[in-house]
């Protein structure tokens, strides 16, 4: 008999391949493939309607695909459903409301659906973790909106999954919330757990993903680590001080030229040294040097756009 | 990591199901168990004086049996039915499809949680007929033969209970639950034989009666607790066994291919 133990950690955390999601003639997910490695933060971004969220269903069993395969720890969604549904925690976009319930019996509740009926001291410290312990007895109706996504979080860790579902995870949260579960997220992959993210949140995905991938209208545009979008796809921009107005100043960087302050937009991978031994300009010339790195934006939008002719999902 | 043949998430379902009436106590069990009371003051005391049975039956006794099947099977039903049209609005309903549960072990899990709830409010009414037998007839009311009571119950509170979850689960709105429940439910219910024997009914009726599976449920229990029944006490079993069967695949069919998306 294969060991269970040994089974899963050849498999990737998940693995979706050729997915294809259609409602009517509407195909709202179009031949999608992509995998997560172990421990690994994989951010899913594209604008409304993209198709994050049915990605995500159909992970979740929510939604049917419609062509492809869905495999977590190489158990399918579909064949082998709670094999792979005890692997994963789902934290959904929509806030669930648990009318009758208060705080801490939703989290013993959920545990006993992930099979594990005596979980006081996992929900505990999720609770403490989470600031939530002071509001425990209460009902998700009495929490306020960064409180009750909180307990969304925490009913997805209470079976310490090996891969979480993170549907939008901040919306709509303060920005000092969002850091706290920036910070809480890194502790879960320093833990080990793979995670998988989507947001509308460029700053939350240039902060956290290792790998990103850009979804447009049901396609997958872009699968690459962030630091090689950002490089790939995104524009420096460099403002030089000389220490006299400069004079027929020719560049195909130059974008301003103001009295003795040149403004410059180089590509990402152009080294400020490898630019200035271009420009032929001394150190001695340059009264100051100011660099604004590319944003995540700049590549999201650029994909979006296509400016930088057809990208592809490596 | 758990496994497949884990029954902790069934375990966990059922205990939610009856975890959640109890929290709304007064609505879920107390309040039927008033209209359980009502019935039985007005139709079996105060009208039913003046209704003499065949084999001389107390009407009382006669209407006892059947409060208690429409109490179980109502609750059973409604047990399941607003346990999912309430998870559909809040998006618990997500949830459970999200989790290792097989389509079975909901339909098990949220029908025997119906079934509780169905039994709690059938013994309730039997108590309570009981009391109103002992101080308007001075008499014990005892049971004929509890086994085939307990099994026509349950038999009936399950199937209830399980069509009762294909029907929140087929539903798109509030509206669609309440019409199934008020158009075809409740007369199948009350044309069941609950306050009536067929004996007194025209031919014709006790033939169209006879097309009432309610029929078969609510004497099978009349035999388990009189003795007497309108109908062969097999056939009722039967008919009871068909309908456990029939909504037994009818919810898992649900379950499997319904929509578990919000309302």
């Amino acid at each position: 008999m294969n060991n269970p133990v040994e089974e899963q950690q050849s498999h990737k955390p998940l693995e979706i391949n050729h997915l294809s999601k259609k409602y009517g003639s509407f195909t709202a997910v179009n031949n999608v493939s992509f995998s997560i490695e172990p421990g690994e933060i994989f951010g899913l971004l594209g604008p409304n309607g993209a198709g994050k969220t049915t990605i995500i269903s159909c992970i979740t069993t929510l939604e049917e695909p419609t062509q492809g395969e869905v495999n977590v720890f190489g158990h399918n969604v579909v064949s082998d459903t709670k094999n792979a549904k005890f692997n994963v925690g789902v934290v959904p976009q929509e806030i669930v409301n648990h009318g009758f319930f208060s705080v801490r019996e939703i989290l013993k509740i959920h545990s006993g659906y992930y099979g594990v009926w005596e979980n006081s001291e996992r929900n505990d410290f999720l609770l403490k973790r989470l600031s939530l312990w002071e509001h425990k007895d209460k009902k998700v109706k009495q929490l306020s909106g960064g409180m009750k996504r909180r307990l969304m979080i925490a009913k997805a860790l209470v079976h310490s999954p090996k891969i979480l579902l993170l549907d939008e995870p901040t919306a709509g949260v303060d920005i000092e919330l969002r850091e706290n579960l920036w910070e809480f997220v890194r502790e879960l992959q320093s833990e080990g757990m793979s995670i998988l993210l989507t947001t509308h949140y460029l700053e939350e995905a240039e902060e956290l993903c290792d790998r990103i991938g850009i979804l447009q209208n049901g396609h997958l545009r872009k699968v690459d680590k962030t630091k090689n979008l950002l490089q790939e796809l995104t524009q420096r921009h460099v403002s030089i001080q000389l220490n006299k107005e400069a004079s027929d100043f020719e560049s195909p960087y130059l974008i301003e030229k103001k009295e003795d302050v040149l403004k410059l937009q180089i590509p990402s991978d152009l080294s400020v040294g490898q630019l200035l031994h271009e420009l032929k300009l001394e150190m001695t010339s340059i009264k100051d040097l100011q660099i604004q790195e590319g944003s995540l934006e700049d590549a999201f939008r650029n994909i979006l756009h296509d400016k930088q002719g057809a990208a592809s999902a490596t | 990591m758990q496994h497949n043949s884990s029954l902790i998430p069934f375990a966990a379902l059922f205990r939610r199901e009856v975890w959640r009436f109890f929290k709304v106590i007064a609505q879920t069990v107390i309040t039927p168990m008033i209209n359980s009371s009502l019935y039985l003051l007005i139709f079996g005391v105060s009208l039913g004086k003046n209704i003499n049975m065949a084999d001389g039956i107390p009407y009382l006794a006669f209407l006892i049996p059947g409060l208690v099947m429409m109490a179980t099977l109502n609750n059973s039903f409604q047990n399941s039915s607003s346990s999912i049209s309430i998870a559909k609005f809040s998006g618990e309903l997500e949830d459970l499809r999200a989790a290792p549960l097989s389509a079975s072990e909901i339909v098990w899990a949220m029908s025997l949680g119906g079934l509780v709830r169905g039994l709690m409010v059938g013994a309730i009414t039997f108590l309570v007929g009981a009391i109103f037998f002992y101080i308007y007839e001075e008499q014990l009311f005892t049971i004929a033969n509890p086994f085939t009571l307990l099994a026509f119950l349950i038999g009936g509170g399950l199937a209830f209970a399980k069509l009762g979850l294909a029907v929140a689960v087929w539903a798109k709105s509030f509206d669609q639950l309440s019409a199934v429940g008020s158009f075809v439910l409740l007369p199948l219910i009350y044309l069941g034989g609950v306050f009536f024997s067929l004996d007194g009914l025209h031919p014709v009726w006790q033939t169209i009666s006879k097309f009432n599976p309610l029929l078969y449920f609510i004497n099978g229990v009349r035999y388990g607790i009189l003795g007497k029944s309108d109908v062969s006490v097999g056939v009722a079993g039967l008919v009871t066994l068909a309908a456990l069967v029939f909504f037994h695949f009818l919810a898992r069919k649900s379950v499997k291919k319904g929509e578990f998306g919000r309302w």
